[in-house]
């Protein structure tokens, strides 16, 4: 019986449990091992998946407007009605200006055809729209089943401390919001926490004044 | 090899190329055999392609088990109205993670499946559901999908059989509950996602009212394997009832968690103390959870004997879902932890039946109380009654998933809440 | 019973019985028809059915799970038990969590007496609660317009949400948040202003959630008396009830009548029933100003008609019920023929219900601009109901004036004629002319019919008492015209309605037994005179 062999952790996003964090933006978000990086505005297959809160954040940006619209607008073209188009859309519109406040909806509501209601219900229906604003960055520990049985209320509380906020509240200098998460799908590798549109896998408590170093670092 | 950590016991079919970056190109991926089965299937015909993948006996991947061939049976066989092909890539079960794996290594591999899919049950529109999270895996799936139109694989005319696909990549937005069929086809049509009243099944009336069927991602991966080798092959692994290999995404208190591909039948104790290296120096084996939190925990005793199959883990009494097994040691406060598997249902219900909406959040109310240690003996016979109470009631089984929990850990592990509402005390190292 | 079933039919057993029904009916309203009343919330006939509330879950012969009976197509040869041990426990279960965040508000509840959740839970719920955690509270929010919403009684049934969606087609009530944060709600600040169908949504709330702010603990449920009748406030004629106590009217509801307003009625006619109340009323019968009693009134006028030479005209307006017209119309022909006008205001556009196409608030803001067709008489005036009386306003001759309050008629109105008779419900300084001042009854105080726009004649009942000795105008008029041409004094509304109607080809062969609260279109209905 042969040992179980480690592969090298070539996996994107891994903040790793060494503390070391040698990958850089680019090489996360990725373009030189997946084919070539789309064209302005994305693929129309992929449109809206976009690295979101990579743009700066803008709660007054004009939604739909250059390169958004480009998107918008091939992103109208894979479904055969407006309505479907709404999720992506409130996402495009989420990117820009970090949150969905009335107005946007407001404005997503008059772009589709909607009634401004309607996209209100849908809007709050889903964990991922922030209906205010938050932080540059948007921590999210998971605290499910799997990373719990791995101290994931542990690395929580290491963030809340570190950033001195409580749950949902978005630290003094404007830079971090702690929130609980539900499962993200990366139980593998306890306690995974999302930040922004990375995920950090195998995070411990020890990491996380590192990782947040790190963030304020990177200034994005 | 699965992800991160190999063992030789695997038979890998889906995930052996899970590690290698150059699999996620089309290049890289056609070096490695892939995209060689369309014209086999072209040729075969749907009907055959249909007919192959029932023989197989494929189950779906996705925690339902049904009969992936007999599912696209259902379809009509004329086409009158735009068929659709989803693919349920919101992965959200607690305890999952396969899905994700088999996106970022191998989107090729899933694409392919879908071609042949769609050909088979007469889909020219395909979507890719998925959950808004997975942004870096969306990303690479987008670029997958973008380098198979280039090819020639997606689009019109593929591969010059007149057969036409257009796939789309759709993100959702944060909802465990979207990962049901009929609340993913509410979902992609920008609806709230809540689920639909079966009957109309999806293949009369599914999204936008039109025939679409719904298969997990893994189930879709599969599929190039059974077209390319047939379906002897697929049966070569597995069991009889539950044929060919399954992605055990194993996590909690194991010294490897990871995913591991091993057929179906496989025993459960082998998977944890073999494959997985065991729980930890100096600790017990004190329950496992099969498949995913929407099922009952097994405790030790139940997890010796169980083989993992779909008739397997019935026997041993839960269910097999989709196959991600937490293991919890004895340093497990299992209060703590089904109170937290019911705050996440009570958190993700769509709230559109009352007793799920009214009963998940009260349950986790009540065992919140229990676990800060103001629980009395009653509130275990209103747990046990009120879920019971949830059962079997309501559009979807998310009710069904609050009751496994907590019914099945009062039966196992009562003496553990007792001790926490008669003294406080906490049963496992903190 | 029959041996060939038509495949338009199935036969099916519910609770021991068998009822054969139409293919496509559904469990829940083969069971209605019948009369096992299944409980349940969500569900309405107006609406889409979600199956959501879990409350009308059945159980079938055979099959592992209970069904719902709002969706579930009846087949045939089913066996349905509405009443088994499954079927009530899963119904004492939903009330159960139905109650675990419902506020004990019954005492302080508009809805109360009239509540879903009361009835069904005092019928089927538990006894004891066993409920301990603090319940939810979400307070009180305005939702615009007439409509007030207490989150914390919400059964989230959201009927209202499917109603301003499908029949409203104004989709201003959404679902906000998820699972047991689920609340309904309007887009922020924009509420249900200026929809002119949201009142209906009070009417359709099982609970006291959606409460009129008009109607606000105004009056306790079963202190009311409902009474059928027919709105008055424009041709529609949307069936509906008076909800009166202490002899005022506190409300009106709707009542269903697929042929006409389905179950529902617009706001603008819902909120119009303040002026029924008024208190400034004609009491009792005035003769050359001098309050007397009705048979010296009606004998002093009987020897006026008949010394009087002069030629007849006629004044209507059209909230006067068919017997009313009728009858005038009648008593002008014994006056030697003349003119009959009547008047009836206009709104500039009509409001339609989308979603239910039959119910538009129309254009003419009377109920019966075409009985008056009907009976022949002409309309004058302009848009408001105002002015038009030029040429009756000096007659020299028999002045008849029934209903109409000729509040905007000059005061010489009628000053030289010869004999000037008033039946009103109100006086005016043009009434204060008349020689002879006769109090009539409001459509809520007497029995009587309207036709509406579509040529349908529908019945009202009275749910008021008339003040003083105040009668109905059939009343009157007959009585005269009895002694003027000899024919039988009608003595209730329906004999009166049945001598109307052979003046008029579109009634003949009606008569009240055949309206029953339904009503029953006319004759030969031709269509709507716009304008």
């Amino acid at each position: 019986m042969s040992e179980a062999r480690k592969i090298p952790f070539n996996n994107p996003g891994w903040a790793g449990n060494t503390g070391e964090f040698s990958l850089t933006e680019e090489e996360v978000r990725g373009h030189d091992y997946v084919g070539r990086r789309p064209p302005a505005g994305g693929h129309p297959s992929g449109a809206s998946s976009y690295p979101y809160m990579l743009a700066k954040k803008d709660p007054d940006a004009p939604l739909f407007a250059g390169a958004y619209r480009e998107r918008f607008d091939k992103l109208r073209t894979r479904y055969p009605d407006a309505r479907s188009a709404l999720l992506p859309t409130l996402g495009m519109a989420q990117e820009l200006r970090g949150y969905l406040s009335p107005g946007t909806m407001d404005e997503v509501a008059a772009l589709l055809d909607l009634s401004p209601a309607y996209v209100r219900g849908v809007a709050t229906f889903y964990t991922m729209y922030n209906k205010r604003p938050v932080g540059r960055f948007l921590i999210q520990v998971c605290t499910n089943i799997s990373c719990s049985l791995c101290g994931g209320d542990d690395v929580l509380n290491a963030f809340l401390n570190n950033t001195g906020t409580e749950l949902g509240e978005t630290s003094e200098d404007g830079l971090f919001t702690v929130v609980e998460a539900e499962c993200l799908a990366a139980c593998g590798f306890p306690t995974t926490v999302q930040i922004n549109s990375r995920y950090y896998e195998n995070v411990t408590p020890k990491d996380v004044p590192e990782i947040l170093e790190r963030l304020k670092a990177q200034g994005e | 090899m699965a992800y991160p950590y190999a063992h030789e016991k695997e038979v890998r079919i889906l995930s052996k190329h899970f590690g290698e970056p150059e699999a996620r190109t089309l290049e890289g991926w056609k070096a490695r055999g892939g995209y060689r089965t369309l014209d086999r299937a072209f040729e075969m015909g749907r009907d055959r392609v249909i007919e192959e993948v029932k023989a197989s006996g494929l189950r779906g991947r996705g925690g339902a088990g049904f009969p992936a061939g007999v599912k696209w049976s259902f379809m009509p066989k004329e086409k009158t109205r735009p068929h659709y092909l989803l693919c349920n890539a919101d992965e959200s079960e607690p305890g999952t993670f396969k899905d994700r794996e088999l996106l970022r290594w191998t989107p090729h591999q899933l694409i392919e499946g879908m071609i042949i899919a769609a050909y088979a049950i007469q889909a020219e529109q395909a979507y890719v559901y998925c959950r808004g999270e997975f942004f870096e895996t969306t990303q690479i799936l987008a670029r997958a999908i973008e380098e198979a139109y280039e090819a020639g694989f997606l689009g019109q005319n593929i591969l010059g059989s007149g057969v036409n696909l257009d796939m789309t990549v759709h993100c959702g937005g944060g909802a465990y509950i979207c990962g049901e069929e009929t609340a993913l086809m509410n979902s992609l049509e920008g609806r709230r996602g809540t689920p639909r009243v079966k009957p109309p099944f999806p293949a009369q009336a599914g999204y936008l009212g039109m025939p679409s069927t719904v298969n997990n991602v893994e189930t879709l991966s599969s599929v190039p394997f059974i077209i390319g080798e047939g379906a002897e092959a697929y049966r070569k692994n597995g069991t009889q009832e539950s044929p060919g290999t399954k992605l055990f995404c194993v996590s909690g208190h194991v010294r490897k968690p990871g995913n591991y591909e091993l057929p179906l039948g496989f025993p459960l104790m082998e998977l944890i103390n073999d494959v997985c290296g065991g729980v930890k120096q100096g600790r017990k084996l004190k329950g496992v959870i099969p498949g995913g939190s929407s099922v009952p925990i097994l405790d030790a005793e139940e997890c010796a004997d169980c083989e993992l199959s779909f008739e397997g883990v019935i026997k041993a009494g839960s269910q097999l879902g989709c196959a991600s097994v937490i293991v919890m040691d004895d340093s497990t406060d299992i209060v703590k932890e089904v109170r937290r598997m019911v705050g996440f249902y009570a958190h993700e219900s769509c709230g559109q039946c009352t007793p799920c909406r009214e009963g998940s959040a009260w349950t986790e109310k009540i065992l919140r109380r229990i676990e800060e240690g103001r629980g009395t003996e009653e509130d275990l016979d209103t747990l046990v009654e009120v879920t019971s109470q949830m059962e079997g009631t309501t559009i979807c089984v998310l009710s069904d998933s609050v009751a496994a929990p907590v019914q099945s850990s009062i039966k196992k592990f009562r003496e553990e809440y007792l001790a926490r509402i008669r003294t406080g005390e906490k049963v496992g190292a903190a | 019973m029959a041996d060939q079933q038509s495949p338009k039919t199935v036969t099916l057993t519910i609770d021991s019985q068998k009822v054969t029904v139409p293919k496509g009916t559904t469990l829940l309203r083969a069971a209605e028809a019948i009369g096992i009343e299944i409980p349940h919330y969500c569900y309405h006939p107006g609406l889409s059915s979600p199956a959501m509330c879990r409350m009308c879950l059945v159980e079938v012969e055979g099959w592992p799970k209970l069904a719902p009976s709002c969706k579930e197509v009846a087949q045939e040869g089913q066996v349905v038990f509405t009443e088994s041990d499954k079927a009530r426990r899963q119904r004492t279960g939903v009330l159960e969590f139905y109650l675990v965040n419902h506020p004990l508000d019954c005492p302080i509840c508009d809805q109360s007496g009239e509540c879903k959740l009361q009835d069904f839970v005092f019928s089927e719920g538990r006894r004891h609660g066993r409920g301990r955690e603090p319940k939810r509270v979400l307070g009180r929010d305005d939702f615009g317009g007439d409509v007030l919403f207490n989150a914390d009684r919400c059964v989230m049934c959201t009927r209202c949400v499917r109603f301003m969606r499908e029949v409203a087609e104004d989709e201003r009530l959404t679902v906000v948040e998820r699972g047991n944060r689920a609340i309904i709600d309007t887009f922020f600040e924009r509420g249900l202003d200026g929809s002119p169908f949201a009142g209906n949504i009070v009417d359709i709330c099982p609970v006291g959630a959606l409460i009129s702010k008009d109607f606000l603990h105004k009056a306790r449920a079963w202190d009311l008396d409902r009474t059928p009748s027919v709105c008055p406030s424009c041709s529609q004629g949307c069936n509906i009830t008076l909800d009166t106590r202490d002899n005022l009217v506190q409300r009106l509801k709707p009542r269903e009548n697929l042929e006409v307003n389905g179950w529902w009625m617009c706001d603008f006619g819902r909120h119009n029933y303040e002026w029924i109340n008024r208190g400034d009323r004609l009491e009792a019968p005035l003769v050359d100003g001098r309050a007397t009693g009705w048979p010296e009134a009606l004998e002093s006028l009987l020897s006026r008609l008949h010394e009087a030479s002069g030629s007849g005209k006629g004044v209507t307006w059209a909230h006067a019920p068919n017997e009313e017209m009728g009858m005038l119309r009648a008593l002008m022909e014994h006056l030697g023929g003349g003119e009959a006008v009547y008047r009836s205001p206009r709104a500039p556009d009509e409001t339609p219900l989308p979603g239910f196409p039959l119910l538009i608030r129309r254009k003419e803001l009377a109920p019966n601009d075409r009985g008056a067709e009907i009976f022949g008489f002409e309309r004058v005036g302009d848009q408001n109901g105002e002015g038009g009386l030029e040429g009756v306003a000096q007659h020299d001759g028999v002045l008849v004036v029934v209903g109409d309050p000729l509040t905007d008629a000059g005061e010489d109105f009628g000053s030289k004629a010869e004999l000037f008779v008033y039946l009103g419900t109100r006086g005016s300084p043009a009434a204060s002319n008349a020689h002879f001042v006769l109090p009539i009854t409001t459509f809520a105080e007497q029995e009587g019919t309207y036709t509406n726009v579509q040529g349908r004649v529908q019945r009202f009942w009275p749910g008021l008492r008339a003040p003083g000795v105040a009668r109905p105008g059939w009343f009157i008029l007959g009585a005269l015209l009895a002694e003027l041409s000899g024919s039988d004094v009608p003595t209730s509304a329906d004999r009166a309605f049945a001598l109307v109607a052979e003046r008029a080809p579109e009634f003949s062969g009606i008569s009240y037994k055949d309206l029953g609260n339904r009503g029953a279109p006319v004759n030969h209905p031709a269509s709507v005179s716009g304008d």
